[in-house]
């Protein structure tokens, strides 16, 4: 008998729970899935069509979003707050060029017909990253310091 | 998670696909081939094949329920690429179900998928929700089984798997429109201590962060990114040892948009490497002085002309204190014709590292300082893409950690052949010099295609 009670109470409280978050949901409706319009080739200058209003759902300026090399250097702080923002013209695939956890070769092997993209390790950065690593490892670690570091134990062991 | 249980997982979703009304099939087919003379090894002659392959399907029964599939396997044709010895390979990079609710930018994932939300990057088999919350506030979660790859020494892997077992992670954030957004996160990647193994081990894979990260974007002119990480974990403190920060790294970048043709951004960034490198599962590349902590500020300056001329100049200063100092600076200037059909770019850069200790403590410049240039071109003329790249790092003098050489270099001509608009074939073809091949030529076939009506594949 104690044993219901306690397990109605629970159902009662869970219950309130879930109303409680549920109104505390936003009732705002969700934005596209995809752009509407097909971009053009090259990185977009989100701000030249979208030039006084805020991004719904990122409620930040389009300008924020412009792919200025400065935006495409330093875009995780972007993809931390706005993902899917990003997944409305980029597929995860995309991402997965660089980001992939695992992957076959270096993306600039993958990208050396595209020497326009923004790819790491163009060139023979095996030797290159005695001097970038020794100088920032931090900057290997977003990469390689949990995953994808087969080839680095190959001599770092 | 073991072998069987992601081949029933990855039947079970690739069937999925078959209730899809918009499903798209992209892939990508490399052929490679090359041949090395290393000195002290054996010749060898690589031709590994390799598949990536892609699937998005959406509108699975549901406008709101989608699909995403990404993975590759190798083979290779010759000698094993593997240091294993082993001659094939794969792997699933992501694997999900994504649901998106109508209201409030909500969303549901489960599956093997990538988290970014909080202070890492992290692979997770498991599930995800995120939603807008009313006030401007949003909150996300994930949990699930990470990710695993090997660890250096595979005795340990046990000890690896016992200790990351689980992970976890939540972020709140609040938003005002035309002024920007900040957050809180929390990771916890492991919920077992090392010293609570049979026979507990010195070394911790597992991770605790808090981490706050900021985005200030009151006009479109100015923006403020960035995020500082807390590390939370308790660790075994040796008596008479330094005392360590907490703050594992600071992040920040700012721009500013003097107006639509010229733009300046700057970044600061510290991190503290016993705090930042916690967790990491190969300790001896990433635990070389638990003590070190790395500074580096810098800027860019960036004009945009109208005729599609881009200038982009930079400078950055690196410090670390078991190292020293770095200044690197340059140029790269960007082209694009014709409606982006012709495309072209140089960069030069200048990496000064004559104030630096241990690498060759008699002549420190010799080893570090160098010249960087590169130029590429890339023109689309009809179904025809032919493109250009070279790139060519010239050291001050012969350094005797490259082997003896003064200039390491690395050149690609691509040719491709665009069939039609999903289907693609080119041909790639380089040759460089560098410390470990003195004359490498490379060649690549690739096949890239699609099938289906999605639109975002691989953009």
């Amino acid at each position: 008998m104690a044993r219901k009670t306690v397990l109605q109470a629970l159902g009662i409280a869970l219950g309130l729970g879930v109303l409680m978050a549920c109104s505390l949901i936003s009732p705002e409706t969700s934005y596209a899935a995809s752009h509407p319009e097909g971009l053009g080739a090259g990185k977009p200058i989100c701000s030249e069509c979208h030039t006084t209003d805020v991004a719904k759902g990122a409620l930040k300026p389009y300008a924020s979003f412009d792919h200025t090399p400065t935006f495409v250097k330093d875009h995780k702080f972007q993809a931390n707050q706005d993902a899917n923002t990003c997944a409305t013209c980029h597929a995860p695939s995309f991402c997965v060029d660089c980001h992939g956890g695992k992957v076959p070769m270096k993306p600039a092997t993958k990208l050396s017909n595209r020497p326009d993209r923004f790819a790491p390790h163009r060139g023979d950065y095996l030797t290159l990253h005695k001097i970038e690593g020794k100088m920032d490892p931090s900057a290997c670690y977003t990469c390689h310091g949990r995953a994808n570091n087969d080839k680095c134990r190959a001599c770092h062991r | 998670m073991n072998r069987r249980t992601h081949v029933a997982l990855l039947a079970t979703l690739m069937t999925a696909t078959a209730w899809g009304q918009e499903v798209s099939l992209y892939g990508t087919t490399m052929a490679q081939m090359w041949k090395q003379e290393t000195p002290g090894f054996d010749k060898a002659t690589y031709t590994p094949a390799t598949q990536y392959l892609g699937i998005d399907a959406t509108k699975l029964g549901s406008d709101r329920l989608s699909l995403h599939l990404f993975g590759w396997g190798k083979v290779d044709l010759s000698d094993s690429t593997n240091l294993d010895g082993t001659k094939s390979g794969g792997y699933l990079n992501y694997g999900y179900l994504q649901y998106r609710f109508d209201q409030a930018n909500a969303e549901l994932k489960a599956g093997r998928f990538t988290v970014n939300q909080t202070t890492g990057f992290e692979q997770v088999d498991g599930v995800s929700v995120r939603t807008d919350l009313r006030g401007g506030f949003s909150i996300s979660a994930f949990g699930g089984k990470p990710v695993l790859f090997k660890t250096v020494d595979p005795r340990n892997q046990s000890d690896y798997e016992f200790q990351r077992d689980f992970i976890f992670g939540t972020r709140l954030a609040w938003r005002m429109g035309k002024v920007g957004e900040i957050g809180v996160s929390y990771l916890q990647d492991g919920t077992k201590a090392a010293k609570d193994l049979p026979i507990p081990s010195p070394v911790d894979y597992t991770r605790k962060q808090v981490g706050a990260d900021i985005l200030l974007a009151p006009t479109a002119a100015f923006d403020i990114r960035g995020r500082t990480v807390f590390d939370m974990a308790s660790h075994l403190k040796v008596p008479g040892g330094p005392e360590r920060s907490r703050i594992a790294e600071h992040d920040y970048t700012a721009t500013v948009k003097l107006n639509d043709r010229f733009a300046l951004s700057g970044n600061f960034a510290e991190r503290n490497f016993f705090a930042y490198f916690a967790g990491t599962n190969l300790p001896s590349l990433f635990r070389q002085n638990d003590n070190d902590k790395f500074r580096g500020w810098g800027g860019s300056a960036t004009w945009t002309a109208t005729d599609g001329v881009q200038l982009v100049g930079d400078y950055r200063y690196m410090h670390r204190e078991t190292f020293g100092d770095v200044n690197r600076v340059g140029g790269d200037i960007r082209w694009a014709f014709s409606e982006k059909t012709v495309l072209f770019g140089v960069s030069g850069h200048w990496v000064n590292a004559s104030n630096t200790v241990f690498v060759d403590p008699a002549a420190p410049s010799r080893s570090l300082t160098h010249k960087e240039g590169r130029l590429w071109g890339m023109v689309t003329r009809g179904k025809f893409i032919l493109s250009l790249d070279g790139i060519l790092q010239r050291y001050n003098s012969n350094n005797p950690y490259l082997g003896g050489m003064r200039n390491v270099y690395e050149t690609v001509a691509s040719l491709g052949f665009q069939a039609t608009s999903n289907f693609k074939v080119s041909g790639d073809i380089s040759y460089g010099s560098t410390p470990l091949a003195k004359n490498e030529t490379r060649g690549l076939l690739r096949a890239e295609y699609r099938f289906g009506m999605g639109s975002k594949g691989g953009r």
